[in-house]
């Protein structure tokens, strides 16, 4: 694939569109400006210092779609046919979406100018807020579809969403993972849920060698006097299971063992 | 008695185990269901959703069991539990019981003691996203004294 505005000697040049057919041409580009809650209750209350939010930034990116060739050097300048801004407001994400779409018939792609709509709607959003949120973030913007031309459609696949963390464990349902962790005896230890996230730990191996007595209160000595996090352990409503069954303190491990470490369970 | 556990992460439908409890059978006088649901409120009087984790194979044995627990005790035909793992919203059903019986009194002290026994042994942990953060659940005083009820 060649870059088009670069030249057979790699210099910058604005391409020359006078031949190509007129068709109709859209693109629809996306971003969000992530903020802290309260600044996102304010402005959709309306009750920010510089009053309404959401009109003053849909303005600024009609406004900067049809300036894109002033801002991108090799753009062409475009007679738009249309230019929407389309805001989302996402408290579980707390951010606000923005979505640009523009259109023309003409020679020329428009998906500078969906994407110049979206920066400059994004960084209005904060001129904005900014007095009373610094911390706000601009991101994800992104081109998500485009129709007409040589190039023909382009639609950004939606992106997976990120499997929610179930299980520390890989083994499948119903399986004790056993066998062959190491050399020595030992056994595989787990840390589920909360008590995963404070020792920041899904598993380790601890080897019989470091073991004072082969118990449950043995393996929690073991793990403090490796680290001092694992006095977390101690904690009475920490709980314990050797192959998935619940023990207590005296019970016994053996070689292969999978013992797990969790805080009190929380379902139905 | 027929035992049936279910643990996924996909949605369920309430039809669920119904049709399977009663099938061919015309000895059953009852069929007692319980559903749990996603509140909006809970720690925070804005939940926006959910994420269950559990310990795979802990989990489906420790549902058997309480389920076995509950054949010895009462007179049961048929017991299914169908718990959901993984991201939840508010409205969505996160664990369904239902118990065939001969006798209604028996279906639903069954699974009542089920729940009470599922909530504070079955090893599933919520953590809830609200609109400032996410956070654990904690245990309740009140589920540990329910199951000790029984």
């Amino acid at each position: 694939m060649q870059l088009t505005h670069l030249n057979s000697r790699g210099e910058a040049r604005m391409v020359d569109v006078a031949d190509k057919q007129e068709t109709r041409r859209e693109a629809v580009a996306s971003g969000r400006i992530v903020m802290q809650p309260e600044t996102l209750a304010q402005l959709s209350e309306g009750s920010l210092p510089k009053g309404d939010v959401l009109a003053t930034a849909r303005i600024a990116g009609i406004q900067a779609a049809k300036r894109t060739h002033e801002l991108i050097p090799l753009c062409h300048s475009l007679a738009l046919s249309k230019v929407a801004i389309e805001f989302d407001v996402d408290p579980a994400e707390s951010c606000v979406h923005v979505t640009a779409s523009c259109r023309l018939n003409g020679r020329t792609g428009v998906e500078m100018e969906a994407l110049t709509a979206v920066s400059v709607a994004c960084l209005t959003l904060y001129d904005m807020c900014k007095a009373v949120d610094k911390t706000m973030r601009i991101d994800a913007v992104q081109l998500d579809s485009k129709r007409g031309g040589q190039r023909g459609e382009y639609q950004r696949e939606p992106t997976p969403e990120v499997a929610a963390p179930i299980v520390t464990g890989q083994g499948a349902a119903g399986e004790v993972s056993l066998g062959g962790r190491c050399q020595s005896p030992c056994v595989l230890v787990k840390f589920l849920a909360e008590l995963r996230e404070q020792l920041g730990e899904n598993e380790r191996v601890v080897t019989f060698d470091e073991l004072q007595s082969r118990d449950i209160a043995g393996l929690k000595a073991a793990l403090a006097a490796q680290d001092e996090r694992f006095q977390l352990l101690r904690d009475q409503r920490t709980l314990c299971a050797i192959n998935q069954v619940m023990a207590n303190d005296e019970a016994l491990i053996t070689n292969d063992d999978e013992v797990a470490f969790f805080p009190p369970v929380t379902g139905g | 008695m027929d035992i049936t556990i279910r643990v996924q992460a996909e949605p369920f439908d309430m039809a669920f185990g119904y049709e399977a409890s009663i099938a061919g059978r015309t000895d059953i006088g009852g069929v007692v269901s319980f559903t749990g649901l996603v509140r909006d409120f809970n720690e925070t009087p804005d939940v926006t959703g959910l994420t269950l984790e559990h310990y795979p194979g802990m989990t489906e044995a420790t549902l058997q069991r309480i389920a076995e627990q509950a054949g010895q005790r009462w007179a049961l035909n048929a017991v299914t539990i169908i718990h959901r793992v993984g991201h939840m919203r508010p409205g969505d059903a996160i664990v369904r019981v239902l118990v065939a019986s001969a006798h209604r009194r028996e279906a639903f002290e069954a699974c009542d003691f089920i729940m009470d026994w599922l909530k504070t042994q079955a090893p599933f942990w919520k953590k809830e996203h609200g609109r400032h953060g996410d956070y654990w659940v904690k245990e309740r005083r009140s589920d540990i004294e329910d199951a000790a009820r029984w």
